[in-house]
């Protein structure tokens, strides 16, 4: 059976979707009897049924059901607690902050890394790292100029090499006296 | 009193922080509770509003010597144990028949309260109406309606919307499902008229009923199915003006960031401005006329005007090879 989807009033409705509400502003008689507040209701129910699926996107669910994107809430309504005041930045942000760190990427994370000539990916470090490539040279030039100067040529590996073992042995310097400065600060 | 109580396991600092204030709100929960004296009828309208309100309603069984407009400290530490910010408390005396107090809390300390007369006559429970009743927990419809609710100057009309509106919104959401639209609240006043005391707020629950009406929207028929209450508007006490400032004020990271140089026109088109830097008009690459060049004016003055431009264009094609 067909009905009437329209609703025709002096003065029209007001919506806030966001809260599925709609307000009437059309005056009701003094003392309503129960069919006048009915029509009335299902008046209003009528025109936010309409003005909701007029107004707001649908999109169809996986489980077919049709879901309306509702726009944000209209009336200003007090909140239950106050909102939540900014977070002091922790030691180590502030920290960061002075130096200067920044954090690392996506792609500056991970171990492996695309090397040009191979045309594959190769780790960083570790067994056959990358890190090491100067070491392992098949064949290395002598620096005429160098070997004149200092004797024997400069082996490029033995530099890398003893360079890499450096770096680590000062790595860990400083980790050792940073234990010692922190400790001592502690106690 | 005892302070907050340090958080023992994972599961208890979970529940204490979710206490704690947030950018997006949880719902706002109801505490419903008595007075010393307590009729009937104002028992089974908690009892309606607290299924109403379900699952997010907390309701005391217990006899509370409170006077809320009086002394609203006990309130508010019951709000603030039970992590409530809506509380109705009903009781009934013989200067204030069947009242219901409607009060909210900010920052668990009274923020309004409102105080209404339930007319004990056309009261009807939920059970009263024979059919079968909505899901719990689903967002209800809402409308008012009467030119009460809309007066330009805050009265307790509109307090009573913005409580009522509170109230029952439920959870803030996104998105809607088209089934979830079930029930609708309606609250309606009756003209105003000078001399005649105020009218009284309707409080009316119906179902939604849709059918087929030949066009794409549905037919909507209302069937009433809760609880059925008229109130007379008692006392009430506005929200402290700061207080109302600082609980309407929306934390900074939930406004919409502005990109730089992105406007959105009235039809409602994307635009957006390239800065691009001044140009150094000394360097401006314009049509060669070698014909013109100063030092030409001495020695050539017998080739025409036609063949220097042909020869020209000719020549400025090689060149620009």
């Amino acid at each position: 059976p067909t009905g009437s989807v329209a609703v025709e009033k002096p003065t029209p409705y007001t919506f806030d979707l966001g809260n599925l509400l709609a307000n009437d502003a059309n005056p009701l008689p003094p003392k309503p009897d129960e069919p006048a507040l009915q029509a009335a209701a299902r008046d209003a129910a009528q025109a936010l049924v309409n003005q909701l699926l007029t107004t707001c996107p649908a999109t169809a669910t996986a489980s077919g059901n049709v879901v309306l994107a509702l726009p944000d809430a209209a009336t200003p309504l007090p909140r239950e607690k106050p909102a939540p005041a900014a977070k002091e930045p922790t030691a180590w942000e502030r920290f960061a902050a002075r130096k200067g760190i920044r954090a690392k990427r996506r792609d500056e994370r991970g171990k492996l890394v695309y090397d040009e000539e191979k045309g594959e990916w190769v780790p960083r470090w570790g067994y056959k790292g990358k890190n090491k490539e100067a070491e392992q040279q098949w064949l290395v030039e002598v620096d005429a100029k160098r070997e004149r100067e200092k004797g024997e040529a400069l082996d490029p590996r033995k530099e890398s090499r003893e360079a890499r073992k450096e770096r680590v042995k000062r790595n860990e310097r400083k980790m050792r006296a940073n234990e010692r400065r922190s400790k001592k600060g502690v106690a | 009193m005892q302070r907050e109580a340090k958080p023992r396991n994972a599961r208890s600092k979970r529940a204490l922080a979710k206490k704690e204030p947030q950018v997006h709100e949880n719902p706002k929960t109801a505490l419903f509770l008595r007075g010393t004296s307590c009729s009937q009828v104002v028992q089974l309208a908690l009892a309606d509003l607290n299924s109403l309100k379900r699952p997010l309603a907390i309701k005391f069984t217990k006899k509370n010597d409170i006077h809320p407009f009086e002394d609203a400290s006990s309130l508010e530490f019951f709000s603030e144990k039970n992590d409530t910010s809506l509380t109705v408390f009903g009781h009934h005396s013989k200067k204030r028949p069947h009242c219901l107090v409607f009060a909210r809390f900010f920052e668990h300390k009274v923020l309004d309260m409102l105080e209404l007369y339930l007319d004990p006559d056309s009261f009807r429970t939920i059970s009263q109406f024979r059919n079968k009743k909505c899901a719990v927990g689903l967002k209800p419809m809402i409308a008012f309606s009467g030119t009460p609710f809309e007066s330009p100057t805050p009265n307790a009309y509109t307090l009573a919307k913005s409580i009522f509106v509170d109230f029952f919104r439920g959870q803030e959401t996104s998105s809607m499902d088209v089934e979830g639209l079930q029930y609708l609240i309606h609250f309606s006043a009756g003209e105003e008229s000078d001399g005649q005391p105020q009218p009284p707020i309707h409080f009316r629950v119906y179902l939604i009923r849709t059918s087929r009406s030949g066009q794409k929207l549905p037919r909507i028929d209302v069937e009433e199915m809760g609880p059925r209450m008229d109130f007379r508007v008692g006392r009430m006490r506005e929200a402290d003006q700061a207080m109302m400032k600082e609980a309407l004020k929306k934390p900074k990271s939930l406004k919409p960031k502005a990109k730089k140089n992105i406007e959105t026109d009235i039809i409602g088109d994307k635009m957006g401005r390239i800065h691009v830097g001044k140009q150094d008009l000394k360097g401006l690459q314009t049509r060669k006329m070698k014909g013109l060049k100063r030092s030409r004016d001495v020695l050539d003055e017998d080739i025409p005007m036609v063949d220097a431009d042909v020869n020209g264009s000719g020549r400025s094609k090689k060149e620009r090879v």
